[in-house]
């Protein structure tokens, strides 16, 4: 974006090209611009940028009385609070835990899909299995929360009552740590694979069938095609999607994770957004939850700043 | 040209993946509704996987009744409806100055709003904002902070961006002026993104979770997705529901399963009902947003 836009603004310089400065024309064009500007600015400043600032009470102990301003400061304790708790280390952990499986597990099966959906003939049976599988990304968690328990809980569950009838005991899919995290790790995949896989097809579009053609009269079969055509076709989109998907690795979905927790398995389900939900908001620690918070955001920062920058040598940096 | 034995094998294993995935997709849906709609007894043996098994409605007749889920519903529509207005409205206005060369400082604005993508005060010091506005236990609460999205806001100053220079000339020539080439010019030929984001702010009005759950104290103001949720997750309220389906003969009607199933078709129902209009724009809206920002 950067190089194109400065190119094109340079061809209609809204300076005057004798004094360098606005002409009246620009400066009356820019005023109902700004006006119309103004309340997105105004919610840009309230409701993101001013939130940042309030960071500041991660380096104090913050109480409703004094407010964010006159609470008192106490530098990094919170921070050395966090790093020296084992149980906002665990927090720490499981974060990057479930969400690096996420990404290396998760990440194969979109291509996976498109390609099979790439090789399908009849338009008709490829729109419909499109329309099936793209229908669970619309699901709010709750929804999918709602399925997972209808599916695996312990008396109930379609699957146990399945279970029980070829082998005789249930399981307690939900309350088994390995269990709980192939529901989580599940789940994800069945919500946005068949939205994953969006991207993809469209890379294959630009694919020339011709090569299909030259492999197949090389004595190519449908594999050798797919292994020497389709994906070496698709390995830029494959290779930046999954750098920029690293870039993401501290987000672990709030929704998700609160939806299919259970007493049982919090050892390795707390996440760094349930923790503060439950510890910073319910519990009222503030400025603790407030220094986990930060350390987050710092985090992701650098890993989206450093993705992108690897992405950029592919030439398809996010901006 | 003919197809060879190996590829009709393939092709053959590449059908039946799909179809097995396709069910995999469909299945809890199926079985949710089916569950939903069968005979107590049927769902106790384990009967009931694909489709409903006696015909039985007590389980949405006691969320009806015994919840408070109509009201929960309404509060949904009202928070999707006065949300996607209030959102597309503010994303308009803001993404079309940002979208004029003409605009003075729209690159520092711009990488401005790019950096709330990068970097967020994050849960607690957005909650003390709001807080300090009044606003918590309001649906202002819901609708304010996340007014904008910073990543559709790029999507349609991209798309206003691509409108040809052409049409912008000529509208100058005919003196039209800058709020006319918005409304008259500018936002006819956008219909397509307009669509597209309506639909990505709509859904996510609709799913609303989180932000219900920290902002909204008082349960006659819950949305579906929270009301259903603290259903789902407590035995003792789901068992409440229960007791209020008994028969003639002081029989339960229905079982926990069915209500919880009930509650999640409440949710589910009203998008099946648009899915099919609205997947092509979704589709589409994938694709603006994978341009370039």
């Amino acid at each position: 974006m950067e190089t194109t836009t400065a190119a094109t603004t340079e061809k209609r310089l809204p300076r005057s090209a004798k004094t360098g400065r606005w002409s009246k024309r620009v400066l009356r064009a820019n005023i109902p611009l700004i006006l119309l500007f103004l309340p997105g600015a105004l919610y840009f400043i309230i409701f993101k940028y001013v939130p940042m600032g309030g960071l500041m009470i991660a380096f104090k102990d913050y109480n409703f009385h004094d407010g964010v301003f006159g609470s008192p400061w106490v530098g990094m304790k919170h921070f050395d609070t966090i790093f020296s708790q084992p149980h906002t280390l665990n927090v720490i952990r499981n974060t990057v835990m479930l969400s690096l499986l996420n990404v290396f597990v998760g990440f194969p099966f979109p291509i996976i899909l498109a390609i099979l959906l790439n090789e399908v003939r009849r338009a008709w049976f490829k729109k419909t299995i499109q329309t099936i599988v793209y229908l669970p990304h619309f699901f709010s968690w709750v929804i999918i929360g709602g399925f997972v328990v209808t599916l695996f809980s312990m008396d109930s569950g379609t699957i146990n009552h399945w279970i029980e009838r070829w082998f005789g005991d249930s399981y307690p899919f939900l309350y088994k740590p390995l269990s709980w995290i192939a529901i989580y790790l599940g789940s994800g995949i069945w919500k946005e694979i068949g939205f994953g896989s969006i991207i993809y097809l469209a890379a294959l579009t630009s694919i020339d069938p011709s090569l299909y053609e030259s492999a197949s009269l090389d004595g190519a079969n449908k594999f050798r095609q797919i292994w020497h055509v389709t994906i070496p076709g698709i390995s830029t989109t494959i290779i930046l999607l999954f750098i920029l998907s690293m870039g993401r690795v501290m987000e672990v979905g709030f929704d998700q994770i609160y939806v299919l927790q259970t007493p049982m398995v919090t050892d390795i389900a707390d996440v760094i957004s349930t923790y503060i939900y439950n510890t910073g908001l319910k519990g009222a620690q503030f400025s603790l939850t407030s220094a986990l918070g930060m350390f987050e955001s710092i985090v992701g920062l650098i890993l989206v700043l450093s993705a992108n920058a690897i992405a950029r040598k592919y030439d398809r940096g996010l901006w | 040209m003919k197809a060879s034995r190996g590829e009709k094998i393939f092709y053959g294993v590449n059908y039946a993946l799909l179809i097995l995935l396709g069910i995999t997709c469909l299945f809890p849906l199926l079985n949710t509704i089916a569950l939903s709609l069968s005979d107590i007894h049927e769902i106790e043996s384990g009967n009931v996987t694909f489709y409903p098994i006696g015909w039985n409605t007590e389980a949405f007749r006691s969320l009806i009744e015994g919840t408070r889920i109509v009201e929960a519903f309404r509060n949904s529509v009202v928070i999707t409806i006065v949300g996607v207005t209030a959102s597309m409205v503010a994303t308009i206005i803001t993404a079309y100055p940002i979208s004029r060369r003409i605009f003075i400082g729209r690159r520092p604005f711009t990488l401005g709003i790019v950096f709330t993508m990068l970097f967020s005060g994050g849960l607690i010091p957005t909650y003390l904002v709001v807080n300090s506005l009044g606003l918590v236990n309001s649906y202002s609460a819901l609708w304010l902070p996340g007014l904008i999205s910073a990543y559709n806001l790029l999507i349609m100053r991209t798309f206003f961006e691509n409108i040809p220079d052409d049409i912008d000339d000529a509208a100058r020539i005919d003196g039209c002026s800058e709020m006319g080439y918005l409304l008259r010019v500018v936002l006819p030929l956008s219909m397509p993104v307009i669509a597209t984001l309506t639909l990505f702010y709509g859904v996510s009005n609709w799913n609303m979770f989180m932000n219900v759950l920290i902002y909204i104290n008082e349960t006659e103001k819950y949305n579906l997705t929270v009301l259903v949720q603290n259903m789902i997750k407590s035995q003792s309220l789901l068992q409440e529901i229960v007791n209020t389906g008994v028969t003639d003969d002081d029989q339960l009607a229905i079982v926990p399963e069915s209500i919880k199933s009930a509650g999640v078709l409440v949710i589910v129902l009203p998008m099946l009902a648009v899915y099919p209009f609205i997947q092509k724009f979704f589709v589409k809206g994938v694709m603006l947003g994978s341009v370039k920002g």
